[in-house]
């Protein structure tokens, strides 16, 4: 085999397979499992020359022989990703992939493909810790005030969803010394909802069965366990069966730059039984600002290609929905007639990434006369998403706390707070802990918080962000979360899928109450920012909240 | 005061206290009240009656000195009163009592007589607890029954507050409900919160009972502990009267905590009955159900049959060899060595007469042998003897021919081209003829090529082999256009294969004095020798100059110099060859004038040479067809298959192009199997040209090195892409899922049984020919 200096070799590849052919009995579990074509079986040759001088002479013995041997594919395309199915189904321990610490590849594989180096995930280059990890819930109940049974007594943990009016506007009047509901005097639609929202990811970039996975969690915990939480569907297309069904209502429906999947939904208008928990219009997310959405043509299979309207190519939806030129273009155009289709029965928000902008256009909303903005959505950079260039993934965005604080306090200024309800996103509950993450962001805050890779966490994605797997973009997703390959979906058990999604939120509902209730609230503390304290002076200045030490 | 006189008087001659806690409008502090309390028990007093006035902790954490109870009867008390109180310790109290009352009571009975405030028998462990009325929020929470103590009692009469029993562990609590047949919950709120032990009875409605507790009807010990229990109880607390009211125990509910298995099972529906029963229900299946097939089922990492994600497949001679891939005639030189390995000698030296009539000629002798350059073995140590085993098949016979068609086919000129194609054509039965201007079969095989490169015994051997089919061949016969309107009419089809014998020579100055290549050479095979003196320039580099230069040397020159405008287009042999010689090959020489003195180059340069040489190609001689054949640069026009402007008629070999000995072998070949199918009027179809198999899939690690020693050669061939039947991923297969299969026919093959094969690919990756193919399953 010849080696050329100027091509990829093992050690520019970002995962490196350690292979221990003594242990290895070639029983094929590795490469039989390995999606991403990353390892083959081959020969390896050993040859040994053995010289010994005696009475018989100088003796030469030569031994070769030719050992089968797994061996990592060198190629700028099929490469290991480090997801570690290899070693998970490894029954002698005889393989594992090590991060290859010399981080060349990206450079290799710019200068191999000219291409950008694109992938799934979030930020890889969180360098500095986390904000929300410098931030203690710190005001607790000490003989000041009762605290509550985190586990004993109730707790209401619902929040609002939709345009809040302002007391002097609530359209009561007294008639005859009795009050009454004005006449003709439409209050704008807000539904009480969980204050965990699962974010938009769509059919396309995650496999029907996880789609309809999260979709049966959410059911399951608004049905069975009394969580009356949201699931926001992104926008890929929503098959029919579901917007004709009763489980519509948990469903808040995207829209987004491409308008995928709209047709159907407008078709199936007549024979909804239920209207839709919300409507999203989309305008940007956090993990890639200033990007639309990205469909991989491998992912872009018969199904995506129906529902969504659509030929096999990769899908790039616009950056931008491309009627909008303002603020104020935006709310005539989207809200009006999003909350027209449903006969302003239905909240219609919008998400944004978060960004140095984002104060004036939240003013902007709030000044809205029509009450027609149900809500505003903030996605900070360290969300995730399916498919993105590296480039937007690391090095583009915004973090999403004190833009969330900014634009609570830009509210409390006006008197306001509230009355468009801020839901903040972008890494909630990347520690692992959302109730922590949620409860700091309602104090700080938000009405509640969005979740998206944390889900794919629970279903039980393998990829971290420190470079594993991240490969949602390719299609070949080990574990049948972010795939359209009907093989490796099948990997996926929906129900037990569908059941972690339901423990862990029911799980974060106990966590919740274990903050509330020794800060000794019994309804959520959205803005209570004095239950807050900081250890960083710096964060505990820029946030307003009591700097400890 | 005088309601406990009597009381007072049944206990005969104790010793009782009054104290009145307000004196001159002075009150007396719990701590003094205490104090009094404490004294007199000392002096063994068992009796007190206390006019109180809101002091706490009355009656309670008291032992009287003598063995007797100590009875205590309170007006008007502050909180906990009783709380902590012990066994022998009676309370009885004179209207309601404030919060906190029998706190941790811990034996005393306690008498209330009207209600009682929040927490009331708060953590009471024992004693009982009677009250007369309401009691306010979290009464009896967290009460617990020690085993060594009998359990606590707290009876009341009318209601609870809200999140009564919370934290409850053990003990008996009893909610008459009397005069509350109107409240919503006679527990108030929430009540039972965290209840872990214990018994409620309750009589009337209960509402928002928390999920720790199960409501039961009573049982006959439940009636009959209540029947005997309320009598003491009602008795106590004076309200007889209410016996009978609470008698009809079908308005009694018993409320008990769950045991701590109950509170471990799950009693919601499963996720899995949810999707089923409710979710596919509602919607009618998936909600993918009308877009894609999928039944829910999860499979493990490592899967066989359609669950794989991929498949391997045997795929034997899917692939060329390379020996076969770059031959122009695509002879399966693996296919000679696998026989040859297989002991069966004859059939391996036959198998290339199947594609050529000149294995020991051609490939023996003339060929550039690309199969050889290009040999997988040749990246290892060195390639395969391929040469010298085409000239092993110089001597096998053919069987003669037979015709069976009635179809005739007219050759024009007996190059290898034509042979080639009469070769082909005979064995299938169809009668040919062959025209041929020179006297003697074999083109420039046999009127150019030197004989240092084609020994004549060889070429012969094979040219009479070929004339022993039974072929009619015309030869000194030129073929006229009168003649060729003939061999149109008369024959079914035709063939030119009349080669390239007109050299081409470039009009520069002094081209009169050029010598052409193609007469040189035949001329020398005819033994005429050229005066060519001692330097000799040869215009053109390709594989005939090469030949020109070495027959220039044999004629006796000592300084021979080829040029060409571009890279020498002969193989690297025979550069070589020429180079070996003494020749100097230069590129890129432009020509701009010849003279006696030699060739002057555009750039300057000046070349002495006695002689000059030109060899740069040579063209077909068309002058015996109709204008209609030929092209604007009196090329004669083809279309892919060969075939001219007259369907029948086919140019094949030089005549067409300008190639090997093997591309106008390939041609014959090819252009039989076109005339075949036109005869059978069947569709004439391209030739389907296998992928050469890539390189990396031949393993070169199962071999040693060593060089050729000629006799063993079918051990050193790697058999790319051909099974060699070698077994190894039979026994390599962790599934144990390949097979070998016989077949009728001697031929065999390998199969992966996909119920057993999990996809690794051990069968692709280990074996040595790169037979078995893994795939993506669909």
């Amino acid at each position: 085999m010849t080696v050329n200096i100027n091509s990829i070799s093992k050690d520019d590849l970002p995962w490196i397979i350690e292979y221990d052919s003594e242990k290895c009995m070639l029983c094929g579990h590795c490469v039989a499992a390995c999606s991403f074509d990353a390892i083959k079986v081959d020969v390896q040759k050993r040859k040994k020359v053995k010289a010994i001088s005696n009475e018989e002479g100088f003796q030469i013995d030569e031994d070769q022989k030719a050992i089968p041997v797994i061996r990592q594919v060198i190629d700028a395309h099929n490469f290991c990703r480090g997801c570690g199915i290899c070693t998970k189904v490894c029954p002698n321990g005889a393989i594992k992939v090590v991060r290859n610490k010399t981080e060349i590849f990206g450079t290799r594989y710019r200068a191999k493909t000219a291409d950008s180096v694109k992938r799934g995930g979030r930020s890889n280059l969180n360098t500095e810790g986390r904000t929300l990890d410098k931030i203690k819930v710190g005001r607790i109940s000490q003989m000041t005030d009762p605290s509550l049974d985190a586990l004993r007594h109730t707790f209401d943990l619902r929040t609002t969803l939709g345009r809040v009016v302002s007391a002097n506007k609530l359209h009561f009047e007294v008639v005859n010394g009795e009050l009454q509901e004005k006449k003709n005097d439409k209050l704008p639609v807000n539904k009480s909802i969980y204050p965990i929202i699962i974010s938009d990811m769509s059919i396309g970039a995650l496999s029907p069965r996880m789609w309809e996975a999260i979709a049966i969690a959410t059911a399951y915990l608004n049905e069975v366990k009394n969580i009356p939480i949201r699931m926001s569907t992104g926008e890929g297309g929503i098959p029919d069966k579901l917007l004709r069904s009763k489980y519509l209502k948990y469903m808040i429906l995207q829209i987004a730059s491409g308008h995928f999947g709209w047709n159907r939904i407008i078709n199936s208008m007549p024979y909804m039984q239920e209207d839709p928990a919300g409507i999203l219009i989309k305008i940007g997310q956090g993990a890639k600002p200033g990007d639309g959405g990205l469909l991989m043509a491998e992912k872009n299979v018969r199904l995506i290609q129906e529902i969504r309207g659509v030929p096999k190519a990769d899908l790039l939806s616009p950056p931008n929905h491309q009627g909008l030129y303002s603020i104020e273009e935006s709310v005539q155009k989207m809200f009006l007639s999003m909350n027209c289709a449903f006969k302003f029965k239905v909240p219609v928000a919008v998400k944004v990434a978060a960004s140095s902008t984002s104060v004036s256009v939240y003013n902007n909303l709030l000044r809205d006369p029509y009450n027609i903005v149900g809500g505003f959505f903030i996605d900070g950079l360290q969300g995730g998403t399916g498919a993105a260039h590296e480039i937007s993934l690391n090095h583009t965005g915004h973090p999403i706390v004190s833009k969330l604080r900014d634009c609570y306090l830009a509210a409390v200024h006006q008197g306001k707070q509230g009355q468009i309800p801020i839901f903040a996103g972008g890494g909630i509950g990347m520690n692992g802990n959302l109730a922590a993450d949620a409860f700091k962001m309602i104090c700080l805050g938000a009405s509640g918080v969005f979740i998206g890779k944390l889900i794919l966490q629970i279903a039980g994605c393998v990829g971290n962000d420190h470079g594993k797997c991240n490969s949602c973009n390719t299609g070949r997703c080990p574990i049948g979360i972010t795939t359209q390959n009907p093989k490796l979906m099948q990997r996926l058990d929906v129900d037990r899928v569908a059941e972690n999604i339901v423990n862990y939120i029911c799980a974060t509902d106990i966590e919740l109450k274990k903050l509330l209730a020794p800060v000794g609230n019994s309804t959520l503390p959205v803005g209570r920012s004095d239950a807050l304290v900081c250890v960083d002076k710096n964060v505990a200045d820029r946030l307003d909240i009591q700097y400890v030490c | 005061m005088v309601n406990y006189a009597t009381q007072t008087a049944r206990k005969g001659n104790m010793k009782k206290k009054i104290i009145h806690t307000v004196e001159n409008n002075e009150r007396e502090s719990t701590q003094l009240l205490m104090q009094e309390i404490w004294e007199a028990i000392d002096e063994g007093c068992n009796d007190f009656e206390i006019d109180a006035c809101g002091q706490h902790n009355i009656g309670g954490s008291v032992w009287s000195k003598n063995g007797e109870d100590l009875n205590f009867y309170i007006k008007n008390p502050g909180q906990r009163t009783g709380s902590m109180g012990a066994k022998g310790t009676n309370i009885y109290i004179e209207g309601s009592a404030p919060a906190d009352t029998g706190w941790l009571n811990s034996g005393a009975k306690i008498v209330v007589n009207g209600d009682s405030g929040d927490t009331t028998g708060h953590c009471a462990a024992a004693g009982k607890i009677y009250i007369a009325g309401h009691v306010g929020t979290r009464s009896g929470a967290l009460m617990k029954k020690d085993p060594k103590f009998e359990a606590p009692e707290l009876w009341v009469l009318k209601s609870t507050g809200s999140f009564s029993f919370e934290f409850m562990g053990g003990g008996i609590a009893v909610i008459c409900g009397i005069d509350c047949e109107d409240m919503p919950s006679v527990l108030g709120d929430r009540a039972c919160v965290g209840m872990v032990g214990g018994v409620v009875y309750v009589r009337g409605s209960v509402k928002n009972l928390s999920d720790d507790v199960f409501i039961l009807d009573l049982d006959e010990n439940d009636i009959e502990f209540l029947k005997d229990g309320l009598k003491t109880y009602l008795s106590e607390i004076k309200r007889e009267d209410c016996y009978e009211r609470l008698c009809d125990f079908s308005q009694w509910h018993k409320i008990v905590a769950k045991t701590y298995e109950e509170r471990q099972k799950q009693h919601n529906i499963s996720l899995k009955s949810f999707r089923i029963n409710k979710w596919m229900k509602e919607i009618g299946g998936s909600i993918f159900s009308d877009l894609i097939q999928d039944d829910f089922k999860s499979y493990d990492l490592v899967q066989t049959g359609d669950s794989r994600l991929r498949k391997p497949n045997w795929k034997n001679y899917a692939y060329s060899a390379p020996c076969e891939y770059n031959c122009p005639i695509k002879i399966p030189t693996q296919k000679r060595f696998s026989l040859l390995r297989a002991g069966k000698i004859k059939e391996a030296l036959q198998l290339v007469l199947e594609y050529s009539p000149f294995p020991a000629s051609v490939c023996g002798q003339v060929c550039p042998n690309l199969c050889l350059v290009n040999c997988t073995r040749g990246n290892f140590d060195e390639p395969l003897d391929i040469k010298t085993l085409g000239t092993l098949s110089k001597d096998i016979k053919v069987p003669p021919v037979k015709i069976t068609k009635d179809k005739k086919i007219a050759i024009i000129g007996t190059g290898v081209a034509g042979i080639s194609a009469a070769w082909q054509l005979l064995k299938n039965g169809y009668e040919v003829e062959m025209f041929e201007q020179d006297n003697k079969i074999g083109g420039k095989l046999s009127q150019v090529i030197p004989e240092e490169r084609l020994s004549k015994e060889i070429l012969n051997t094979e040219l009479e082999r070929f004339k022993n089919t039974g072929v009619e061949i015309h030869t000194s016969t030129k073929v006229t256009s009168e003649l060729f309107k003939k061999i149109e009419k008369d024959f079914d089809a035709v063939i030119i294969a009349i080669g390239g014998h007109n050299p081409v020579v470039l009009p520069f100055e002094g081209y009169e004095r050029l010598i052409k290549g193609l007469n040189f050479l035949k001329d020398a095979k005819n033994g005429k020798k050229y005066d060519l003196g001692e330097k000799v320039v040869v215009i053109g580099a390709g594989n005939a100059a090469m030949d020109v230069i070495t027959e220039v040397y044999k004629q006796g020159a000592k300084e021979v110099t080829a040029i060409d405008i571009k890279e020498p287009s002969a193989f690297d042999n025979e550069i070589k060859a020429a180079e070996k010689l003494g020749a100097k090959i230069l590129w890129p020489c432009f020509t701009q004038k010849i003279t006696d003195k030699g060739v002057y180059l555009k750039d300057g340069r000046f070349l002495e040479a006695d002689s000059v040489i030109i060899s740069i190609g040579d063209r077909p001689i068309f002058d015996f067809l109709n204008k209609k054949y030929l092209d604007e640069n009196s090329k004669i026009k083809i279309n892919e298959f060969m075939q001219t402007e007259n369907e029948k008629v086919f140019a094949i070999g030089d005549a067409i192009h300008a190639g090997l000995f093997t591309n106008a072998i390939a041609d014959g070949r090819h252009c039989a199997k076109n005339i075949i199918q036109l005869l059978n009027n069947e569709p004439l179809t391209p030739i389907k040209e296998k992928d050469v198999i890539p390189s990396k899939r031949i393993k070169s690690e199962y071999y040693e090195c060593y060089n050729s020693t000629c006799d063993n050669e079918q051990n050193r061939c790697m058999s790319c892409g051909y099974c060699r039947d070698c077994g190894l991923c039979m026994q390599s297969c962790p599934q144990n899922a390949i097979s070998r299969i016989e077949k009728p026919d001697g031929k065999f093959e390998y199969v992966s049984d996909p119920d057993k094969c999990i996809g690794c690919g051990v069968c692709a990756g280990l074996c040595p020919c790169g037979i078995w193919e893994i795939e993506w399953c669909k």
